[in-house]
Protein backbone atom coordinates (compact mmCIF):
# COMPACT_ATOMS: atom_id res chain seq x y z
CA UNK A 1 0.00 0.00 0.00
CA UNK A 2 1.85 3.14 -0.95
CA UNK A 3 0.87 6.91 0.51
CA UNK A 4 -1.10 7.72 -2.19
CA UNK A 5 -3.49 4.85 -1.63
CA UNK A 6 -3.52 5.86 2.51
CA UNK A 7 -4.43 9.17 1.78
CA UNK A 8 -7.47 8.25 -0.56
CA UNK A 9 -9.17 5.78 2.19
CA UNK A 10 -7.91 8.09 5.15
CA UNK A 11 -11.60 8.50 6.33
CA UNK A 12 -11.35 3.94 6.72
CA UNK A 13 -7.72 4.28 8.28
CA UNK A 14 -9.26 6.79 11.12
CA UNK A 15 -11.96 4.92 11.87
CA UNK A 16 -10.70 1.90 12.30
CA UNK A 17 -7.53 3.50 13.92
CA UNK A 18 -9.72 5.36 16.43
CA UNK A 19 -11.93 2.34 17.16
CA UNK A 20 -8.86 0.35 18.47
CA UNK A 21 -7.53 3.34 20.12
CA UNK A 22 -10.49 3.40 22.14
CA UNK A 23 -11.14 0.07 23.00
CA UNK A 24 -7.23 -0.43 24.52
CA UNK A 25 -7.43 3.40 25.80
CA UNK A 26 -10.84 2.64 27.33
CA UNK A 27 -10.01 1.27 30.82
CA UNK A 28 -7.66 4.29 31.85
CA UNK A 29 -9.01 6.98 30.70
CA UNK A 30 -12.28 8.66 31.97
CA UNK A 31 -15.60 8.26 30.01
CA UNK A 32 -16.37 11.93 28.88
CA UNK A 33 -12.55 11.34 27.43
CA UNK A 34 -13.12 8.44 25.36
CA UNK A 35 -16.55 9.89 23.93
CA UNK A 36 -14.50 13.14 23.12
CA UNK A 37 -12.04 10.92 21.15
CA UNK A 38 -14.71 9.01 19.36
CA UNK A 39 -16.17 12.43 18.22
CA UNK A 40 -13.42 13.94 16.63
CA UNK A 41 -12.26 10.96 15.32
CA UNK A 42 -15.49 10.31 13.78
CA UNK A 43 -15.64 14.14 12.40
CA UNK A 44 -12.33 13.89 11.30
CA UNK A 45 -13.41 10.84 8.63
CA UNK A 46 -16.24 12.93 7.07
CA UNK A 47 -14.35 16.13 7.37
CA UNK A 48 -11.31 14.10 5.43
CA UNK A 49 -13.01 12.43 2.74
CA UNK A 50 -14.99 16.50 1.69
CA UNK A 51 -11.77 17.70 1.65
CA UNK A 52 -9.76 15.26 -0.07
CA UNK A 53 -9.47 16.51 -3.82
CA UNK A 54 -8.33 13.65 -5.52
CA UNK A 55 -11.14 12.09 -6.32
CA UNK A 56 -10.36 8.49 -8.81
CA UNK A 57 -7.21 8.51 -7.84
CA UNK A 58 -5.79 5.16 -8.68
CA UNK A 59 -5.88 3.25 -5.97
CA UNK A 60 -3.60 -0.34 -6.04
CA UNK A 61 -5.37 -1.93 -3.55
CA UNK A 62 -8.12 -4.59 -4.53
CA UNK A 63 -12.07 -3.69 -4.07
CA UNK A 64 -11.72 -0.21 -2.96
CA UNK A 65 -11.61 3.01 -4.42
CA UNK A 66 -12.12 6.64 -3.52
CA UNK A 67 -15.06 7.76 -6.12
CA UNK A 68 -17.27 10.35 -6.05
CA UNK A 69 -19.94 8.64 -4.40
CA UNK A 70 -17.14 7.83 -1.83
CA UNK A 71 -16.90 11.39 -1.71
CA UNK A 72 -21.01 11.98 -1.27
CA UNK A 73 -21.58 9.26 1.11
CA UNK A 74 -18.78 9.07 4.02
CA UNK A 75 -19.66 12.45 4.88
CA UNK A 76 -23.03 11.48 5.37
CA UNK A 77 -22.14 8.70 7.20
CA UNK A 78 -19.66 10.48 9.88
CA UNK A 79 -22.50 12.65 10.34
CA UNK A 80 -24.65 10.35 11.52
CA UNK A 81 -21.82 8.54 13.82
CA UNK A 82 -20.99 11.86 15.31
CA UNK A 83 -24.26 12.85 15.99
CA UNK A 84 -24.99 9.70 17.64
CA UNK A 85 -21.74 9.55 19.86
CA UNK A 86 -22.81 13.62 20.98
CA UNK A 87 -26.36 12.42 22.06
CA UNK A 88 -25.33 9.31 23.60
CA UNK A 89 -22.73 10.23 26.35
CA UNK A 90 -25.16 11.67 28.42
CA UNK A 91 -27.86 9.58 27.67
CA UNK A 92 -25.36 6.19 28.54
CA UNK A 93 -24.61 7.78 32.20
CA UNK A 94 -28.54 8.60 32.33
CA UNK A 95 -29.08 4.90 31.26
CA UNK A 96 -26.29 2.89 32.95
CA UNK A 97 -24.47 2.07 29.66
CA UNK A 98 -21.20 1.50 31.00
CA UNK A 99 -17.89 0.97 28.76
CA UNK A 100 -15.95 2.15 25.95
CA UNK A 101 -17.45 -0.90 23.65
CA UNK A 102 -20.29 1.47 22.68
CA UNK A 103 -18.17 4.36 21.68
CA UNK A 104 -15.73 1.54 19.68
CA UNK A 105 -18.72 -0.35 18.50
CA UNK A 106 -20.20 3.18 16.79
CA UNK A 107 -16.65 3.47 15.61
CA UNK A 108 -16.18 0.13 13.97
CA UNK A 109 -19.88 0.51 12.16
CA UNK A 110 -18.41 3.60 10.98
CA UNK A 111 -15.50 1.62 9.50
CA UNK A 112 -17.71 -0.44 7.66
CA UNK A 113 -19.89 1.82 6.46
CA UNK A 114 -16.92 3.78 4.88
CA UNK A 115 -15.92 0.68 3.29
CA UNK A 116 -19.06 0.00 1.80
CA UNK A 117 -18.93 3.46 0.20
CA UNK A 118 -15.75 2.75 -1.51
CA UNK A 119 -16.32 -0.86 -2.49
CA UNK A 120 -15.49 -1.91 -6.08
CA UNK A 121 -16.37 -5.41 -6.00
CA UNK A 122 -18.75 -7.63 -4.54
CA UNK A 123 -16.74 -9.48 -1.67
CA UNK A 124 -16.07 -6.11 -0.50
CA UNK A 125 -19.55 -5.11 -0.63
CA UNK A 126 -20.89 -7.92 1.09
CA UNK A 127 -17.95 -8.07 3.68
CA UNK A 128 -18.99 -4.34 4.31
CA UNK A 129 -22.54 -4.64 4.74
CA UNK A 130 -22.47 -7.29 7.12
CA UNK A 131 -19.99 -5.67 9.40
CA UNK A 132 -22.28 -2.69 9.37
CA UNK A 133 -25.66 -5.48 10.59
CA UNK A 134 -23.18 -6.90 12.85
CA UNK A 135 -22.41 -3.73 14.90
CA UNK A 136 -25.82 -2.53 14.77
CA UNK A 137 -26.87 -6.18 16.66
CA UNK A 138 -24.95 -5.15 19.69
CA UNK A 139 -25.56 -1.72 19.46
CA UNK A 140 -29.36 -2.60 19.65
CA UNK A 141 -28.78 -5.10 22.55
CA UNK A 142 -26.34 -3.18 24.67
CA UNK A 143 -28.91 -1.61 27.12
CA UNK A 144 -28.53 -4.57 29.77
CA UNK A 145 -31.12 -2.51 32.07
CA UNK A 146 -34.37 -2.77 30.15
CA UNK A 147 -35.56 -6.49 28.80
CA UNK A 148 -36.85 -5.30 25.52
CA UNK A 149 -33.01 -4.87 24.71
CA UNK A 150 -31.88 -8.02 24.66
CA UNK A 151 -34.84 -9.15 22.70
CA UNK A 152 -34.62 -6.68 20.27
CA UNK A 153 -31.58 -7.43 19.62
CA UNK A 154 -32.05 -11.63 19.14
CA UNK A 155 -35.05 -10.56 16.87
CA UNK A 156 -32.47 -8.28 14.79
CA UNK A 157 -29.95 -10.66 14.73
CA UNK A 158 -31.97 -13.86 13.41
CA UNK A 159 -34.22 -11.27 11.02
CA UNK A 160 -30.67 -10.26 10.12
CA UNK A 161 -28.81 -13.46 9.41
CA UNK A 162 -31.34 -14.96 7.49
CA UNK A 163 -31.18 -12.20 5.15
CA UNK A 164 -27.13 -12.42 5.04
CA UNK A 165 -27.98 -15.80 3.40
CA UNK A 166 -30.35 -14.92 1.19
CA UNK A 167 -28.05 -12.31 0.12
CA UNK A 168 -24.96 -14.41 -0.36
CA UNK A 169 -26.76 -16.69 -2.32
CA UNK A 170 -27.97 -14.16 -4.84
CA UNK A 171 -24.38 -13.39 -4.80
CA UNK A 172 -23.00 -16.72 -5.67
CA UNK A 173 -25.63 -17.47 -8.11
CA UNK A 174 -24.85 -13.46 -10.12
CA UNK A 175 -20.85 -14.95 -9.45
CA UNK A 176 -21.87 -18.64 -11.06
CA UNK A 177 -23.49 -16.85 -13.81
CA UNK A 178 -21.42 -13.90 -15.13
CA UNK A 179 -17.94 -15.27 -13.75
CA UNK A 180 -16.70 -12.01 -11.87
CA UNK A 181 -16.84 -10.14 -8.79
CA UNK A 182 -16.40 -6.62 -10.23
CA UNK A 183 -19.06 -4.18 -9.82
CA UNK A 184 -18.73 -3.10 -13.91
CA UNK A 185 -19.36 -4.83 -16.32
CA UNK A 186 -20.87 -7.90 -14.75
CA UNK A 187 -21.92 -9.12 -18.23
CA UNK A 188 -25.05 -12.26 -18.47
CA UNK A 189 -24.26 -14.41 -21.60
CA UNK A 190 -27.71 -15.52 -22.53
CA UNK A 191 -27.39 -19.00 -21.49
CA UNK A 192 -26.85 -18.55 -17.79
CA UNK A 193 -29.36 -15.76 -17.75
CA UNK A 194 -31.81 -17.45 -15.64
CA UNK A 195 -29.56 -18.37 -13.26
CA UNK A 196 -28.41 -14.48 -12.46
CA UNK A 197 -32.01 -13.47 -13.07
CA UNK A 198 -32.34 -15.58 -9.92
CA UNK A 199 -29.19 -14.38 -8.09
CA UNK A 200 -31.08 -10.75 -8.75
CA UNK A 201 -34.16 -12.06 -7.34
CA UNK A 202 -32.67 -12.92 -4.56
CA UNK A 203 -30.59 -10.23 -3.96
CA UNK A 204 -33.72 -7.68 -4.07
CA UNK A 205 -35.39 -9.80 -1.15
CA UNK A 206 -32.34 -9.69 1.16
CA UNK A 207 -32.42 -6.39 0.39
CA UNK A 208 -36.01 -5.64 1.16
CA UNK A 209 -34.86 -6.96 4.77
CA UNK A 210 -32.32 -4.50 5.15
CA UNK A 211 -34.63 -1.59 3.70
CA UNK A 212 -37.64 -2.95 5.88
CA UNK A 213 -39.93 -2.79 2.97
CA UNK A 214 -42.94 -4.60 2.86
CA UNK A 215 -43.44 -7.90 3.52
CA UNK A 216 -40.06 -7.84 5.38
CA UNK A 217 -40.79 -5.07 7.45
CA UNK A 218 -42.03 -7.25 10.63
CA UNK A 219 -39.11 -6.56 13.12
CA UNK A 220 -38.52 -3.01 12.37
CA UNK A 221 -40.81 -1.86 15.09
CA UNK A 222 -39.37 -4.39 17.45
CA UNK A 223 -36.10 -3.13 16.97
CA UNK A 224 -36.66 0.65 16.87
CA UNK A 225 -38.63 0.01 20.17
CA UNK A 226 -36.28 -2.43 21.94
CA UNK A 227 -33.04 -0.15 20.51
CA UNK A 228 -31.82 3.04 23.08
CA UNK A 229 -32.87 5.99 21.57
CA UNK A 230 -29.03 7.52 19.88
CA UNK A 231 -29.13 3.96 18.67
CA UNK A 232 -32.21 3.66 16.75
CA UNK A 233 -31.09 7.12 15.43
CA UNK A 234 -28.11 5.46 14.11
CA UNK A 235 -29.68 2.23 12.85
CA UNK A 236 -32.59 4.01 11.09
CA UNK A 237 -29.84 6.60 8.94
CA UNK A 238 -26.63 4.61 8.66
CA UNK A 239 -28.02 1.40 8.02
CA UNK A 240 -30.56 1.97 5.65
CA UNK A 241 -28.65 4.43 3.72
CA UNK A 242 -26.18 1.93 3.52
CA UNK A 243 -28.89 -0.70 2.39
CA UNK A 244 -29.65 1.77 -0.26
CA UNK A 245 -26.19 2.55 -1.44
CA UNK A 246 -25.46 -1.22 -1.06
CA UNK A 247 -28.60 -1.57 -4.12
CA UNK A 248 -27.53 1.42 -5.79
CA UNK A 249 -23.92 0.29 -6.27
CA UNK A 250 -25.25 -3.02 -7.91
CA UNK A 251 -27.80 -1.42 -10.40
CA UNK A 252 -26.05 1.55 -11.29
CA UNK A 253 -22.78 -0.12 -12.56
CA UNK A 254 -24.11 -3.69 -13.89
CA UNK A 255 -27.12 -3.02 -15.98
CA UNK A 256 -30.02 -4.05 -14.14
CA UNK A 257 -32.12 -6.87 -15.82
CA UNK A 258 -36.19 -5.73 -16.89
CA UNK A 259 -37.09 -8.80 -14.45
CA UNK A 260 -36.63 -6.58 -10.79
CA UNK A 261 -38.79 -4.20 -12.18
CA UNK A 262 -42.23 -5.82 -11.03
CA UNK A 263 -41.31 -7.45 -7.53
CA UNK A 264 -39.19 -3.58 -6.42
CA UNK A 265 -42.70 -2.21 -7.62
CA UNK A 266 -45.17 -4.17 -5.41
CA UNK A 267 -42.67 -3.62 -2.58
CA UNK A 268 -42.71 -0.10 -3.08
CA UNK A 269 -45.94 0.28 -3.20
CA UNK A 270 -46.41 -2.15 -0.23
CA UNK A 271 -44.41 -0.01 2.06
CA UNK A 272 -45.52 2.87 0.85
CA UNK A 273 -49.42 2.61 1.58
CA UNK A 274 -48.81 -0.69 4.71
CA UNK A 275 -45.98 1.74 6.32
CA UNK A 276 -47.72 5.28 6.15
CA UNK A 277 -51.56 3.33 7.52
CA UNK A 278 -49.85 1.50 9.91
CA UNK A 279 -48.02 4.46 11.78
CA UNK A 280 -51.50 6.26 12.01
CA UNK A 281 -52.43 3.87 14.78
CA UNK A 282 -49.23 3.89 16.85
CA UNK A 283 -49.53 4.62 20.20
CA UNK A 284 -45.22 4.71 21.48
CA UNK A 285 -43.38 7.26 19.15
CA UNK A 286 -40.77 4.68 18.39
CA UNK A 287 -43.20 2.42 16.84
CA UNK A 288 -44.46 5.15 14.55
CA UNK A 289 -41.12 6.63 13.96
CA UNK A 290 -40.11 2.96 12.48
CA UNK A 291 -43.66 2.86 10.55
CA UNK A 292 -42.48 5.76 8.84
CA UNK A 293 -39.34 4.58 8.15
CA UNK A 294 -41.14 1.73 6.27
CA UNK A 295 -43.01 4.21 4.36
CA UNK A 296 -39.63 6.42 3.47
CA UNK A 297 -37.88 3.97 2.74
CA UNK A 298 -40.87 2.87 0.42
CA UNK A 299 -40.29 6.40 -1.64
CA UNK A 300 -36.78 5.58 -1.75
CA UNK A 301 -37.69 2.02 -3.90
CA UNK A 302 -39.77 4.43 -5.86
CA UNK A 303 -37.23 6.26 -6.84
CA UNK A 304 -34.64 3.47 -7.85
CA UNK A 305 -37.07 1.65 -9.56
CA UNK A 306 -36.86 4.05 -12.29
CA UNK A 307 -33.59 3.48 -13.03
CA UNK A 308 -32.46 6.88 -14.31
CA UNK A 309 -29.66 9.11 -13.52
CA UNK A 310 -32.43 11.30 -12.16
CA UNK A 311 -33.31 8.63 -9.88
CA UNK A 312 -30.32 7.84 -8.09
CA UNK A 313 -29.33 11.17 -7.65
CA UNK A 314 -32.62 11.31 -5.66
CA UNK A 315 -32.12 8.50 -3.67
CA UNK A 316 -28.40 9.54 -2.52
CA UNK A 317 -30.15 12.87 -1.99
CA UNK A 318 -33.28 11.63 0.11
CA UNK A 319 -30.83 9.53 2.21
CA UNK A 320 -29.02 12.72 3.49
CA UNK A 321 -32.07 14.45 4.25
CA UNK A 322 -33.47 11.40 6.19
CA UNK A 323 -30.58 11.07 7.64
CA UNK A 324 -31.01 14.84 9.27
CA UNK A 325 -34.58 14.44 10.05
CA UNK A 326 -34.40 10.85 11.94
CA UNK A 327 -31.28 11.54 14.23
CA UNK A 328 -33.09 15.53 15.26
CA UNK A 329 -36.38 13.40 15.86
CA UNK A 330 -34.59 10.61 17.56
CA UNK A 331 -32.13 13.14 19.18
CA UNK A 332 -34.94 15.23 20.46
CA UNK A 333 -36.45 11.65 22.32
CA UNK A 334 -33.36 10.40 23.41
CA UNK A 335 -32.46 14.09 24.84
CA UNK A 336 -36.26 13.97 26.78
CA UNK A 337 -35.42 10.36 28.14
CA UNK A 338 -34.60 9.95 31.47
CA UNK A 339 -33.96 6.92 33.64
CA UNK A 340 -37.03 5.77 31.73
CA UNK A 341 -37.24 5.82 28.07
CA UNK A 342 -40.38 8.20 26.91
CA UNK A 343 -42.08 6.31 24.70
CA UNK A 344 -45.60 6.98 24.43
CA UNK A 345 -46.99 9.84 22.91
CA UNK A 346 -48.95 11.20 25.73
CA UNK A 347 -45.84 11.55 27.96
CA UNK A 348 -44.85 13.95 25.53
CA UNK A 349 -47.92 16.26 26.37
CA UNK A 350 -47.23 19.78 26.84
CA UNK A 351 -43.54 19.54 26.66
CA UNK A 352 -43.29 22.04 23.46
CA UNK A 353 -43.49 24.49 26.85
CA UNK A 354 -41.49 23.04 29.63
CA UNK A 355 -38.55 22.06 27.37
CA UNK A 356 -38.67 24.55 24.74
CA UNK A 357 -35.55 24.35 22.73
CA UNK A 358 -35.87 20.08 22.08
CA UNK A 359 -39.64 20.72 21.59
CA UNK A 360 -38.93 22.49 19.11
CA UNK A 361 -36.53 20.24 17.50
CA UNK A 362 -38.81 17.55 17.21
CA UNK A 363 -41.68 19.32 16.13
CA UNK A 364 -39.63 20.51 13.18
CA UNK A 365 -38.11 17.07 12.51
CA UNK A 366 -41.93 15.80 12.08
CA UNK A 367 -42.33 18.84 10.10
CA UNK A 368 -39.66 17.99 8.04
CA UNK A 369 -40.81 14.08 7.86
CA UNK A 370 -44.20 15.00 6.80
CA UNK A 371 -42.49 16.69 3.72
CA UNK A 372 -43.52 20.17 4.78
CA UNK A 373 -41.85 23.66 2.67
CA UNK A 374 -39.48 25.19 3.46
CA UNK A 375 -37.78 22.00 5.67
CA UNK A 376 -35.49 19.23 3.87
CA UNK A 377 -37.90 16.90 3.71
CA UNK A 378 -40.52 18.77 1.43
CA UNK A 379 -37.42 19.06 -1.37
CA UNK A 380 -36.14 15.41 -1.15
CA UNK A 381 -39.81 13.93 -1.31
CA UNK A 382 -40.32 16.87 -4.70
CA UNK A 383 -37.09 14.98 -5.92
CA UNK A 384 -38.10 11.42 -5.44
CA UNK A 385 -41.82 12.04 -7.06
CA UNK A 386 -40.57 14.20 -9.77
CA UNK A 387 -37.70 11.37 -10.73
CA UNK A 388 -41.07 9.03 -10.60
CA UNK A 389 -43.22 10.79 -12.83
CA UNK A 390 -39.99 11.55 -15.28
CA UNK A 391 -39.23 7.83 -15.11
CA UNK A 392 -42.61 6.96 -16.43
CA UNK A 393 -43.87 5.68 -12.92
CA UNK A 394 -46.93 8.24 -12.70
CA UNK A 395 -49.72 5.80 -11.21
CA UNK A 396 -46.78 4.49 -8.55
CA UNK A 397 -46.00 8.38 -8.13
CA UNK A 398 -49.76 9.55 -7.45
CA UNK A 399 -50.35 6.73 -5.06
CA UNK A 400 -47.13 8.03 -3.12
CA UNK A 401 -47.92 11.73 -3.19
CA UNK A 402 -51.50 10.34 -1.50
CA UNK A 403 -50.31 8.30 1.25
CA UNK A 404 -47.71 11.10 2.11
CA UNK A 405 -50.60 13.30 2.69
CA UNK A 406 -52.09 10.61 4.75
CA UNK A 407 -48.66 10.61 6.78
CA UNK A 408 -49.10 14.62 7.41
CA UNK A 409 -51.57 13.40 10.16
CA UNK A 410 -49.71 11.26 12.53
CA UNK A 411 -46.63 13.65 12.28
CA UNK A 412 -49.14 16.59 13.32
CA UNK A 413 -50.20 14.70 15.86
CA UNK A 414 -46.97 14.73 17.91
CA UNK A 415 -46.82 18.51 17.40
CA UNK A 416 -50.08 19.06 18.22
CA UNK A 417 -49.55 16.84 21.54
CA UNK A 418 -46.28 19.18 22.21
CA UNK A 419 -48.08 22.54 22.11
CA UNK A 420 -51.89 22.40 22.37
CA UNK A 421 -53.14 19.89 24.31
CA UNK A 422 -53.28 19.94 28.14
CA UNK A 423 -52.20 16.75 29.96
CA UNK A 424 -55.13 14.44 31.20
CA UNK A 425 -54.86 13.77 34.74
CA UNK A 426 -51.41 13.44 35.74
CA UNK A 427 -48.60 16.03 34.23
CA UNK A 428 -46.15 13.85 32.62
CA UNK A 429 -42.85 13.75 34.10
CA UNK A 430 -40.48 16.72 33.54
CA UNK A 431 -37.60 16.29 31.16
CA UNK A 432 -34.09 16.78 33.12
CA UNK A 433 -31.89 19.77 31.46
CA UNK A 434 -30.47 19.34 28.30
CA UNK A 435 -26.49 19.02 27.87
CA UNK A 436 -24.09 21.15 25.72
CA UNK A 437 -23.54 18.09 23.78
CA UNK A 438 -26.87 17.42 23.20
CA UNK A 439 -28.48 20.66 22.24
CA UNK A 440 -24.72 20.80 19.95
CA UNK A 441 -26.06 17.72 17.96
CA UNK A 442 -29.36 18.89 18.44
CA UNK A 443 -28.82 21.93 16.29
CA UNK A 444 -26.81 20.70 13.30
CA UNK A 445 -29.82 18.01 12.67
CA UNK A 446 -31.75 21.38 12.86
CA UNK A 447 -29.17 23.41 10.90
CA UNK A 448 -29.08 21.00 8.04
CA UNK A 449 -32.61 20.26 7.88
CA UNK A 450 -33.62 24.05 7.27
CA UNK A 451 -30.56 24.83 5.13
CA UNK A 452 -30.74 21.77 2.90
CA UNK A 453 -34.25 22.67 2.53
CA UNK A 454 -33.80 26.15 1.41
CA UNK A 455 -30.46 26.45 -0.29
CA UNK A 456 -29.85 22.99 -2.04
CA UNK A 457 -27.23 24.15 -4.33
CA UNK A 458 -24.00 22.72 -2.70
CA UNK A 459 -25.18 19.31 -2.13
CA UNK A 460 -26.77 19.15 -5.48
CA UNK A 461 -23.49 20.21 -7.16
CA UNK A 462 -21.99 17.27 -5.01
CA UNK A 463 -24.57 14.73 -5.86
CA UNK A 464 -23.79 15.68 -9.31
CA UNK A 465 -19.84 15.09 -9.10
CA UNK A 466 -20.73 11.54 -7.33
CA UNK A 467 -22.84 10.28 -10.25
CA UNK A 468 -20.98 12.00 -13.06
CA UNK B 1 -15.44 -36.81 -13.03
CA UNK B 2 -16.20 -33.79 -13.45
CA UNK B 3 -19.64 -33.13 -11.68
CA UNK B 4 -22.34 -30.98 -14.10
CA UNK B 5 -22.80 -27.37 -13.48
CA UNK B 6 -26.56 -27.59 -12.88
CA UNK B 7 -26.25 -30.64 -10.55
CA UNK B 8 -24.40 -28.70 -8.19
CA UNK B 9 -26.50 -26.20 -8.61
CA UNK B 10 -29.41 -27.81 -7.76
CA UNK B 11 -27.75 -29.25 -5.03
CA UNK B 12 -26.94 -26.08 -3.35
CA UNK B 13 -30.36 -24.82 -3.82
CA UNK B 14 -32.28 -28.06 -1.87
CA UNK B 15 -29.57 -27.07 0.61
CA UNK B 16 -30.69 -23.68 0.37
CA UNK B 17 -34.58 -24.22 0.73
CA UNK B 18 -33.91 -27.03 3.53
CA UNK B 19 -32.28 -24.73 5.51
CA UNK B 20 -34.76 -22.10 4.83
CA UNK B 21 -37.34 -24.50 5.88
CA UNK B 22 -35.68 -24.98 9.06
CA UNK B 23 -36.14 -21.77 9.78
CA UNK B 24 -39.00 -20.88 9.35
CA UNK B 25 -40.67 -24.17 10.61
CA UNK B 26 -38.31 -24.38 14.08
CA UNK B 27 -38.93 -20.62 15.13
CA UNK B 28 -39.75 -21.65 18.27
CA UNK B 29 -36.58 -22.55 18.83
CA UNK B 30 -33.14 -20.40 18.99
CA UNK B 31 -30.84 -22.74 18.03
CA UNK B 32 -33.29 -24.50 15.55
CA UNK B 33 -33.04 -21.62 13.77
CA UNK B 34 -29.02 -20.97 14.20
CA UNK B 35 -28.59 -24.39 12.26
CA UNK B 36 -31.00 -23.39 9.29
CA UNK B 37 -29.23 -20.58 9.50
CA UNK B 38 -25.50 -22.69 9.16
CA UNK B 39 -27.52 -24.84 6.60
CA UNK B 40 -28.23 -22.02 4.34
CA UNK B 41 -24.58 -20.39 4.23
CA UNK B 42 -23.38 -23.57 3.59
CA UNK B 43 -25.14 -23.85 -0.12
CA UNK B 44 -24.09 -20.58 -0.75
CA UNK B 45 -19.84 -21.95 0.02
CA UNK B 46 -20.80 -24.71 -2.42
CA UNK B 47 -22.26 -22.39 -5.65
CA UNK B 48 -19.20 -19.97 -5.30
CA UNK B 49 -16.64 -23.06 -4.58
CA UNK B 50 -18.53 -24.66 -8.32
CA UNK B 51 -18.61 -21.05 -9.56
CA UNK B 52 -15.12 -21.07 -8.99
CA UNK B 53 -14.43 -24.09 -10.86
CA UNK B 54 -16.66 -23.29 -13.73
CA UNK B 55 -14.81 -20.16 -13.89
CA UNK B 56 -11.69 -21.11 -13.68
CA UNK B 57 -10.76 -18.15 -11.23
CA UNK B 58 -10.22 -18.26 -7.53
CA UNK B 59 -13.08 -15.43 -6.52
CA UNK B 60 -15.24 -17.82 -5.63
CA UNK B 61 -13.57 -19.55 -3.69
CA UNK B 62 -12.59 -16.71 -1.71
CA UNK B 63 -15.48 -15.73 -1.42
CA UNK B 64 -16.33 -19.36 0.45
CA UNK B 65 -13.36 -18.59 3.05
CA UNK B 66 -14.62 -15.23 4.25
CA UNK B 67 -18.08 -16.63 4.47
CA UNK B 68 -16.81 -19.40 7.15
CA UNK B 69 -15.00 -16.43 8.76
CA UNK B 70 -18.66 -14.51 8.71
CA UNK B 71 -20.40 -17.50 10.05
CA UNK B 72 -18.41 -18.21 12.76
CA UNK B 73 -18.54 -14.67 13.59
CA UNK B 74 -21.89 -14.59 13.44
CA UNK B 75 -22.80 -17.86 15.34
CA UNK B 76 -20.03 -16.58 18.42
CA UNK B 77 -22.23 -13.65 18.29
CA UNK B 78 -26.10 -15.47 18.29
CA UNK B 79 -24.46 -17.96 20.89
CA UNK B 80 -23.28 -14.76 23.12
CA UNK B 81 -26.46 -13.17 23.04
CA UNK B 82 -28.58 -17.24 23.84
CA UNK B 83 -26.73 -17.55 26.96
CA UNK B 84 -27.13 -13.53 28.26
CA UNK B 85 -31.18 -14.20 27.28
CA UNK B 86 -31.47 -17.67 28.89
CA UNK B 87 -29.76 -16.15 32.27
CA UNK B 88 -32.68 -14.32 32.38
CA UNK B 89 -35.57 -16.07 31.08
CA UNK B 90 -34.54 -19.70 31.56
CA UNK B 91 -35.52 -20.84 27.96
CA UNK B 92 -34.58 -20.61 24.22
CA UNK B 93 -37.85 -20.82 23.28
CA UNK B 94 -38.89 -17.93 20.64
CA UNK B 95 -41.93 -17.44 22.05
CA UNK B 96 -41.01 -16.44 25.26
CA UNK B 97 -39.25 -13.18 23.93
CA UNK B 98 -42.85 -11.49 23.04
CA UNK B 99 -43.00 -8.50 25.12
CA UNK B 100 -42.95 -6.09 22.40
CA UNK B 101 -46.56 -6.34 20.75
CA UNK B 102 -45.16 -7.08 17.13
Amino acid sequence: MSVTDALAIMPILIAAGAALLVLLAGPFLQARSISWIAVVAAAAAGVWAVVYPAVGATVTLPGLAFTGLSQFLIPVFSAAATLTLLLSHDYNQRRGIKGEEFQATVLFTLFALCVLACATNLLILFLAIESVSFAFYILVSLDLEREESGEAGLKYLLMGAVAAAIVAFGISLIFAGTGTLALTGAFAPEATRPIVSAGWGLVVIGIAFKLSLVPAHLWTPDVYQGAPAPVAAFLSTGSKVAAAAFFLLLLAFSRPLAEIHLPLYLLSLGSMVIGNLAALLQKNIKRMLAYSSIAHMGYLALALLTGSREGYSAVLLYGAIYTAMNLAAFGAIASLSGAEERGELTAYTGLGHTAPFRGAILALAMLALAGIPPTAGFLGKFYIFYAAIRGGETTLAIIGIVTAAISAYFYLKVVVQLYMREPEGAAPAAPHQGTPAESLALTCAAVAILFIGIYPSPILRVLDAALR
Amino acid sequence: MIIPFYHVLILASLLFGMGLACVVAWRTNVIMMLIGIEIMLNSVMLTFVEGSARWGIADGQLFALMLIALTSAEVSLALAMVVYLHRRKQSVNTDDYGSMNG
